[in-house]
This record gives C-alpha cells, structure tokens and sequence, in this order.
C-alpha cells in the first residue's frame, strides 16, 4: 500500500540546519550557501515526468530532427524554472535520438507547461506530415515541494531559518551557541504541536496538546514562553503548560467560552541598535491573507508613519514576531504567498544600512 | 534544484484577488456578529443528492452546503490533498483500492458521532457508479472498477460531502454551521410568477471539530437581482454579494472591493440532435466559424470573461490552451452558399434558446444571432425560459451554461457528456491527459458543441470581512472570515429578528 494521508510535513528544512552550522559565520556567506543546489526528490520526479514525455514524443510516427523546440509555460513559470525543465527535455531528447535546433526553419516542437490545482501538465505539439500530433504527460504537484523564495536585500539583515508547510504559530529561540535551536508552536491536522529543534535543526521534543484534550479553533493565535524551565502555551481564553521531558503530561486551564477571544497578546518587539543602543519597535501593519506585508522598524517612540522606519517587505502577511536571544534580533513568522509556506526570518538591526 | 511549484497560486492570487489594499492595524480576530450575504440564486439545495452537475444552481448550492457539511478531504491553495473528516488515507498501487480512516470524535451538529456507515451511506448517493463504497475499521473502502488516481480531486470538490439523513429526510452536517433558520421561496402575491428572496440563516456550530467560525450567523439572501446586490453592498446591507460579470467593472470604478475566481462557467451553444431535421455539419462548421467569442468576452462582458475554446478551462485540464476557434467568416460564407434552399438556418431560421436564467445569457444569444447573420446564417433567439410563461417551441440550438463542479477533469467531462451527450456512452474512464484531450477534441470536432466564453465567479467583499480567502476555484471559506465591527456601524434588520452586529440574539433554530 502507498500511503498518502498527512502528507509527510518537512518539518526541517535545510536552510536551517545550514543556519546553525554557520551561526557563527558571516549571514551574507550564509546566503550564498543557501543558493546552492541541492539535490532532492524533486530532480527525480521532473526527470521521471520528463523522460515520459520524451518517449512519447519520440516515438512519434515519422517524427524526425532536428526540431526547433518553443516553450510556452503558463504565464506563472519563471524564467529559471522553465529554463531546468527545458534543459532537461533537450536533454531527454536527444537522447532518444531527436536532434534539436536553434535554426528558425526547422520544424518546430511546441512545448506547454501548465500547472492545475492538482497537477503540473506538460504538453508536446508538433506537426508531422499533415497532421498535428500530441503528446501529454502530468505529475502531482504535491510532489514537487517549493522553493524558498530569494531573500531581497534590505536595510534589515533578514535571514530566514526555518519553514514548514503546516502553520507556525509562534516562533522561541532556545538556548544558545551549540545548544542553541528554536521551539514553536505548529498548527498541524488540527492540532497544535509544540516541537523543540536543535541547533541543526533536528526536531528533539515533540509535545501534542491535544493530549489536554484542547479544541480545534479557527483563531491562529497562540504564543510560546519558558519560565523557568516550563513551558507555556497561551491560547485565546486557554493556558496550557508543558514539560519537554513530558508529552504526555500537557496541563491546561483557565479555558473560558471559545468565542472570547484574548485582548491582549504578546506586547511591541523592540530591538537595541548595536550601533548606539537606541531602541527600535516592530511594527506589523495589515492582516489581510493575501497581501505581501511590509514589516516596519521604527525608532522607539516614534510613530509607524515615520520617516525613519526601516522596511522590510516580507513575502506574504507576517503571523507573528517576538525577541531573539541577541537584542539586537527578532523572530518574524510569515507565510509566503509563493510556496504557501510558513517560515521563520531572524532580522537583525544591523549599523550602517 | 529545487522548483517554486506554487506559484501558480500567487499569480492567481494576484491577478483574481482584485481586492482594494485595506489599511488596518493588526489586531486578533474577532468572534462574533453575523455576516450578511447575498446570492443571484433564487434557490438553492443543501442536499447534495439532488444537485444537477454543472448546473448554476449548483454553484450556491454548494458554497452553503460547505458551511454545513465537511467532505473526507479538501484541497489547499498549494495542491495538497489534506485531510478534512479523514484523517489519513491509502491506495494500492494501481489507484483502484483505497482506504480511509475517519477522524475519531467528530460529532454532527446534533451531538451524534460521525460512523462509517454515515460516510458510506453519503458517497454511495454521491460518487455515482463505478465506485464500490464499504465501511471498514474506523473509515471506509472505496474500489473503483478502473485506477482512480483522481479519488482525492473528486473526494475534495462538488457534492461529495459527509451527512446524516434524519427520519424525516433532512440532513446534518459536521461542518461549521448548521441551519437555523430557512424562508423558503415564496410567490409574491402581486405578481405569482415573480418570487420573493429566500432566506437561509446559518449559526455557528459551537462544537465544530475543526474549530468555531468566528461569526456567530450567516445570514444567506437568495435571488437578489445582480444591481440589487451591488447597491446592498455599497449601503452595507450585504458583507458579501455575489457580482454579474457585466457589473464588475461598475463596481471597480465605485470603489467596491472584488474578488474573483478561476473561471467557473462555460458559456456554450449546444445543437439538438433529437430534432427531425437537426442541423448539419456544413451548418454547424459554419455557425462555428462565424462566432466571435473576442468581441462576446471583451466587448459584451467588458474583459471579465474569457473567450472559450474548449470544453475544460486551462486551469483545469491543463491542455485547453491547444483548441483554438479562428473566426473565419469567409469560409462560413462559403458553408453556407453550398446548404440547400430549405435547410436550418437558410431560408428557415434555426432557432436559438437561451436555457441559462437572466439578461445577460439572452444578450449573448442575440450576439450569436448577429454572428451568424454575418455569416448569411439564419438564427433566431427565442425568449428565455423563466421569461415567458407559454411553452417553448422545440430549437435547434441551445445557449446553455455549465458551471464546472469538481476539480477532477475526468469527472468534469464524464459530468459534461452525461448531462449534455445524451445517448452517447461515453465513459471517461482514463485520468491520462492525453486520454482526455483526445476525448475532447473529438467532441469539439463534431462541432455540436460550440464554446464560447468563460465566466470567472465574482464577489463583492466590504471593508468590515478580515480574513477572507476564498480559493482561487471559489470555495468562500466563510468559517474562516471575521468582522471588524467598528468598520460596519449598521445595525442589521432581518426578518428573523432586530440584532445588532456583535451581539447576535441566540436562536435556537431549527436543525437540518
């Protein structure tokens, strides 16, 4: 049997342990790193649906080379992705013997990328004596895990350390150095999980609160601290405490009726500039779900509007922020409109932007 | 190498989320209030049984039914199948074989516990033939007679929700809401053809497994004239009102917050083939030539529809964009020089019916009308049905929309062929796209079926609805969607009582 339910989350992602193992390094060389290839799953699926449609094509009666090969994705391909999935057609292609040309006279072989909301569908057309012969290949787009989306520069040093398909709720750097890492809450099959990474970006401790018997809820509101070794959960109407050393030990209470919603959340992250020690507030503006969202830093004290603010675009809405260890860093939560992924940044207040 | 596979969505995102950038302060969500919706059906059905595939009733149908029924599965906006009311699922390797588990502890809106035999019992209404549906062991099997690889995409969209049928016929739900109150249509005394808005009033299900909604009501009007909605909309009598195609662009330029969809309805021309004298292929050749779908789409519904070439739209089959429909009123002259003197839409005129409700279908028929004129083509329209209370004449050409209800092209077009090809055996039973492109293009080459546009689905959203993120193939979420009660200062009057937003009175309606 395949099994296909709860569709595996990567929980950890590169970009994460590559950030830990750097920690200590420069972040613009961590940003190169980070734009390494890195070869996964993906490669072999895109090769696999490629090859498909290449011994299709290929065993086109009477088709024969060199044929000018046109490429028309869906207007949402980029120019790079198109360019790998072509590289990879020329060549399976060519290995099956059909030449290909850049010469404008030669037959053309016209090929379609589109993407449905379940599929990617790849589509081959040429014309072969008098008739139009076509050839059409698919592939789950499940399969095929997004990209990270670059990081733009900006005035903020912003780096982002960790995503995950499944909402993040809150974000909490733990411990430092060797045995730093991060712990956050995910919204996951509904229910929210507490897990404890390491400084490679391994998942240490997971804790379910669904062991408190806690209620689904729509509010995508929840917040992590540590006192004292305990770790607190607070939720609209709800506190739930926790001990890593025990999952099955999740306590909860003060639940009030599910539609009384918190008032008050975490308060403003503020930031120490590490070039004169002022302080810098995070001000996150807008909550509408499919808007990029500019986050804003502005000097303490000052108005949003200010001419001041340092911005700091973010890929789509910002879920949450909260302080890092270093004062000079926060967390950002955001889900990228792109990927449709959460992921954590760490932006730092760096002197001289 | 790793691929941005999404960003399909943020394009679609960006280009149909035509929605004005509302400055607001972060702020939590907010429970409470009732949300005002309005809808151009005049009425609708929350038993999905009874749903006719692809027809426009269907579309309302099924927006409101999601507020009342959860499906085995749903799909995000980034492709992935997830789970709803299963919480996990296997196949064997062909895809014919496939095991559900349910989710333990979820409770329809009555308190009684979701079973196997409830989901059973609901996709053998809705899954049709073909499909062998058991419980088992906490879930249930399904076994298809062919591989299915498509059971999720169908399993996440159209009728196939999870109900319990109650002794007396009606259903529950273990979705967010559930029914408290329901007007039905009635006839207005002064004018018994004419009917008034119904009203469906939807509370919020406090024990909805997948979490309260954060309104308490929703509070559906039904049959709402298009520029009625429109101006519920703008004096905040609606939150969220459904907006025609060719209102669209007054509605930009007012200011109003729009939202649209993927395209979600075909506009088509349908020949009969039941008459004694159906048309023949030179007719049919030439209508098709002698359309003009840029001017239908660009001109008549202002850029808000698509011209349509195909069956399937591209965002469905992925292959739409290879059928192309040249207008070419040279040959369809040539066509038509060559048909005999007594044949349709020669010296007798070929009659068009308008089968899809409201002006705007019977202003696209008259298009065609003229089309075919410029073609030296006979085509007269006749009235549409809901206009004219005498029996309609037998028409060899009809104008009809379909309205595309599940996100599995295979489904789709097996729906198309049954409700549009009757007596053509025509069973889909391949998920290939290549299968199912030469399928189509031999169903469009016999040019009995004439696309002509495509209609996104488009809404109106007040300033007052956060959250609102309706999937780009149109499924509203409302569940998900707060009010900001300081943007909507209204107090809402209904017929269900006098309530003020935020403090909704606690009605104790009736369940489904």
């Amino acid at each position: 049997m395949q099994f296909c339910g709860k569709t595996g989350s990567k929980t950890i992602s590169k970009h994460f342990r590559l950030f830990w193992i750097l920690s200590s390094a420069a972040a613009w060389v961590m940003n190169c790193c980070f734009s390494l290839p890195a070869m996964t799953d993906d490669d072999v699926l895109v090769r696999e649906t490629v090859q498909k449609l290449a011994e299709r094509v290929a065993a086109i009666p009477g088709l024969h080379g060199p044929l000018r090969l046109e490429w028309h994705p869906d207007a949402n391909w980029s120019e790079g992705e198109g360019g790998h999935w072509q590289g990879i057609v020329r060549a399976e292609l060519e290995k099956r013997a059909l030449s290909l040309t850049e010469d404008a006279g030669a037959p053309a072989l016209d090929l379609f990328a589109a993407e449905t909301p379940a599929q990617v569908v790849l589509t081959a057309k040429t014309r072969v004596a008098d008739r139009n012969e076509v050839r059409i290949v698919s592939v789950a787009r499940a399969l095929l895990s997004p990209i990270s989306p670059p990081v733009a520069p900006v005035r903020l040093e912003r780096q982002m350390i960790y995503e995950n398909e499944n909402r993040i709720l809150d974000a909490l750097s733990v411990g430092s150095g060797a045995e730093g890492g991060l712990a956050l809450l995910l919204y996951k099959n509904f229910e929210i999980v507490a897990l404890r990474l390491d400084s490679k970006g391994a998942v240490r401790d997971s804790v379910s609160l669904s062991a408190a018997n806690l209620k689904p809820s729509r509010d995508p509101h929840a917040e992590l601290s540590v006192r004292a070794g305990l770790n607190s959960v607070q939720l609209s109407g709800k506190v739930c405490e926790f001990l890593w050393e025990a999952p099955a030990e999740v306590k909860c209470h003060g639940e009030r009726s599910a539609s009384a919603a918190k008032s008050e959340w975490r308060g403003d992250v503020l930031l120490a500039s590490p070039c004169d020690g002022s302080t810098w507030k995070l001000v996150n503006s807008g909550s509408e779900p499919n808007a990029r969202q500019v986050l804003q830093v502005v000097p303490g004290g000052a108005l949003p509007e200010t001419n001041a603010a340092v911005l700091s675009e973010f890929p789509g809405p910002i879920i949450g922020t909260n302080r890092e260890r270093n004062p000079d860093s926060a967390l950002v939560i955001a889900r990228s409109l792109r990927s449709g992924n959460y992921e954590i940044y760490k932006i730092t207040l760096a002197c001289g932007n | 190498m790793r691929f941005t596979r999404s960003r399909w969505l943020a394009a679609i995102s960006a280009a149909v989320v035509a929605l004005a950038c509302v400055s607001a302060q972060a702020a939590p969500p907010r429970y409470g209030g009732t949300l005002h919706v309005k809808l151009r059906a005049s009425s609708v059905s929350l038993d999905p049984r009874e749903w006719i595939p692809g027809s426009l009733s269907s579309s309302a149908s099924e927006k409101l039914a999601s507020l009342v029924y959860d499906r085995l599965v749903t799909l995000d906006d980034r492709a992935r199948f997830q789970p709803a009311l299963a919480a996990e699922w296997s196949h064997d390797a062909a895809g014919r074989n496939w095991q559900f588990r349910l989710r333990s502890g979820v409770r329809f809106s009555d308190g009684g516990v979701l079973t196997p035999a409830d989901a059973v019992a609901s996709l053998q209404a809705t899954l049709g033939k073909g499909f062998e549906v058991t419980p088992a062991e906490n879930g249930v099997t399904i076994r298809a007679a062919h591989p299915v690889s498509d059971l999720l995409a169908q399993l996440a969209s159209g009728r196939n929700f999870i109900f319990r049928v109650q002794p007396d016929g009606t259903l529950l739900g273990t979705g967010p809401f559930f029914v408290a109150e329901s007007v039905a249509v009635a006839p207005v005394e002064a004018n018994p053809s004419a009917t008034k808005p119904a009203k469906v009033k939807f509370q919020a299900n406090e024990g909805a497994w997948s979490g309260r909604p954060f309104v308490d009501f929703v509070d559906v009007t039904l049959g709402e004239p298009p520029l009625r909605q429109l101006l519920d909309l703008q004096v905040g009598k609606a939150d969220i009102a459904e907006i025609a195609p060719d209102l669209v662009r007054k509605g930009r330029l007012e200011g109003v917050r729009i939202w649209s969809s993927l395209p979600r309805t075909l506009v088509a021309l349908r020949f009969d083939d039941g008459l004694a004298s159906p048309a023949s292929d030179q007719l049919r050749e030439a209508l098709w030539l002698a359309l003009d779908r840029d001017t239908m789409a660009n001109v008549l519904l202002q850029r808000e529809a698509q011209p349509a070439d195909s069956l399937l739209p591209q965002w469905l089959s992925g292959y739409a964009s290879l059928f192309e429909s040249p207008m070419n009123l040279q040959r369809a002259r040539e066509l038509r020089a060559a048909f005999s003197a007594g044949a349709p839409g020669a010296a007798q005129p070929l009659r068009l019916r308008v089968d899809a409700p409201g002006d705007l279908f019977k202003l696209m028929g008259e298009r065609v009308a003229v089309n075919a004129r410029q073609a030296n083509l006979l085509v007269q329209v006749a009235l549409p049905l809901s206009a004219s209370n005498s029996p309609v004449p037998a028409a060899g050409l009809h104008l009809f929309a379909w309205h595309y209800d599940s996100l599995s092209p295979r489904t789709e077009l097996e729906d198309f062929l049954k409700q549009l090809r009757e007596g053509t055996n025509l069973p889909v039973n391949t998920t290939d796209p290549e299968q199912l492109f030469v399928q189509e293009r031999r169903l469009l080459e016999e040019r009995r079926i004439l696309p002509l546009v495509l209609l996104p689905e488009y809404a109106g959203v007040r300033a007052n609805v956060h959250n609102w993120n309706a999937s780009a193939w149109g499924d509203w979420r409302l569940a998900d969607v707060w009010l900001d009660d300081s943007e909507d200062p209204m107090t809402t009057k209904t017929p269900m009582g006098t309530q003020k937003n935020g403090s909704p009175a606690r009605n104790q309606g009736a369940r489904p």
